[in-house]
């Protein structure tokens, strides 16, 4: 199998760029268009989903050999419901102010596509090493897809970067709308697939 | 059947170890839970005194609460306030029991250190050396009275009262002769963009600076907020110059004794804190009343 012959590192950068949760697999989207209106929310749940993507792939993959096959789906759930909650009450515990602005999401993390495929993907199958390495590319490329597109909307919606006036205007309003995610996400992926393409055509020539 | 079996005991175990991780963490940072809490209370508090931003509050501020309790002995009732006294340089408590026609009963000295006073659990365990059993005591409030140079500033009450969903948590405060400082709500589960508005500034504002008499007979209206009544409420969103003195106070002046302009489509909500505020202020002022006539009566010095 190719999983078998990626080194730890190829394992996180394929996360971060050629399986990027958000701009290639498209998993996990209801966030993405949600929450990702700014830098900081980008990078606090992304923060969230790091440690939870994370945690759960290296429990899973350490109990691996003794789940049942036929409850394999709630033991993830049940596995990656602890781990939120966890979060959730150390966040709300110690981050109350932007525990407030997301404190909805955090909990959604247990319904997130991408953190259950990994575990289905690759953590019930490969040792906890390399299910680390998976789980943290997963998380940081989401991370990534979150605060890249928080720079876009944070920017062209109100004008600022981590709430710092970087242009003294709001350009588009509309770009902090909820509706506007669907437009930056598809844009961004576009934008994503042509780099993609460009960098395969001149490797051929 | 053997699969079943195999199936819950996997099932069983890994319950039961989520739930011990869940239990260690709640344990864990319960006590940061706890001074969150606290702090977003204290700064409530302070907010609605008027202390804060550009307005240090004086450095002798000290926030003294009177617990209330119901107290059954045998077929009779008393109301018992646990009340902070002046006994030298340290602080202790004292149970005033009160009768319901207001005379005093008896009042006995609670052992109990400041600190713990302010725990539920700590304070009942007080009460259960002096109030021993056939006497019954149930918990009902606790009324925060703001005092600074030996003067009472106001008092910041504790609100809970039905919604349109679900009880709605509130504080209310108001100075010593009982005009309404401001409201702020805590905690509530009315629906969003509807209910939800009673936390804007343009309607719990409405509240500040509502005398007591006006209070008593407090309604809602249903009428469009005027404009500039509503640009006076936000106030966090005033900007420089938008103001006069002499506007605000002819604006203060018009809508002294308005209404409550009821929040669009959530006439229920509206008037659920309206009449909320109304009875919290109401029952308070009559019982801080009986309770200081009490203290006088009986010399109980009290910290307040």
């Amino acid at each position: 199998m190719a999983i078998k012959e990626k080194t730890n590192t190829q394992l996180l950068v394929d996360g971060i760029l050629s399986e990027n949760p958000i701009f290639k697999l498209a998993l996990s989207m209801c966030p993405a268009v949600g929450i990702s209106t700014s830098v900081m929310n980008g990078i606090l749940l992304g923060t969230a989903v790091l440690f939870v993507q994370v945690c759960s792939s290296c429990t899973i993959s350490l109990v691996r050999n003794y789940i049942h096959p036929k409850i394999r789906i709630p033991t993830y759930t049940l596995t990656i419901a602890t781990w939120v909650t966890v979060i959730d009450l150390v966040l709300a515990a110690y981050v109350p102010v932007a525990y407030k602005a997301m404190g909805l999401f955090v909990r959604l993390i247990v319904a997130f596509a991408i953190i259950t495929m990994r575990l289905e993907m690759f953590a019930c199958r490969e040792p906890v090493g390399k299910s680390f390495w998976d789980g943290m590319g997963m998380g940081l490329g989401f991370m990534v897809g979150m605060v890249t597109l928080g720079v876009v909307r944070e920017l062209l919606g109100s004008g600022m970067i981590l709430g710092y006036d970087v242009l003294g205007f709001k350009p588009l309003l509309f770009f902090i709308l909820p509706s506007a995610g669907f437009f930056v996400v598809g844009l961004m992926m576009g934008f994503f697939n042509w780099i993609e393409v460009a960098y395969n055509r001149r490797k051929e020539v | 059947m053997k699969e079943i079996i195999k199936i819950t005991f996997a099932l069983t175990i890994s319950c039961v170890i989520a739930a011990s991780a869940m239990g260690l963490t709640y344990t864990a940072t319960a006590k940061a839970k706890k001074h969150n809490h606290h702090m977003n209370v204290q700064n409530a508090m302070m907010g609605l005194l008027g202390f804060g931003g550009d307005n240090p509050a004086p450095s002798d501020l000290k926030f003294l609460s009177v617990h209330r309790y119901i107290v059954e002995d045998g077929d009779k009732k008393f109301l018992g306030y646990m009340v902070p006294v002046e006994k030298g340089s340290e602080e202790a408590y004292e149970m005033v029991l009160i009768d319901l026609e207001g005379n005093f009963a008896e009042k006995l000295e609670v052992p109990v250190s400041a600190e713990k006073a302010e725990e539920a659990h700590d304070r009942a365990a007080a009460l259960q050396k002096v109030l021993a059993p056939p006497k019954i005591f149930t918990y009902a409030d606790s009324s925060v009275i703001a005092t600074a140079g030996g003067k009472r500033l106001g008092y910041v009450l504790p609100g809970k009262f039905p919604g349109f969903r679900t009880f709605i948590h509130a504080l209310v405060a108001m100075d010593p002769k009982f005009e309404l400082l401001g409201l702020e709500v805590m905690e509530h589960e009315e629906d969003a963009g509807l209910g939800k508005e009673i936390e804007q500034e343009y309607f719990k504002n409405q509240f500040k600076g509502k005398s007591f008499e006006k209070l008593k007979t407090l309604e809602v209206i249903k009428k469009p907020l005027p404009m500039d009544y509503k640009k006076y409420l936000e106030k966090s969103k005033w900007e420089e110059g938008m103001f006069t003195e002499e506007h605000i106070a002819e604006i203060r002046k018009q809508y002294k004794d308005q209404d409550i302009y009821a929040i669009t489509a959530s006439t229920i909500s509206s008037k659920a804190v309206t009449e909320g505020v109304k009875n919290v202020a109401k029952k308070f002022a009559y019982r801080i009343g009986k309770l200081d006539s009490v203290l006088k009566k009986q010399e109980i010095h009290a910290a307040f």
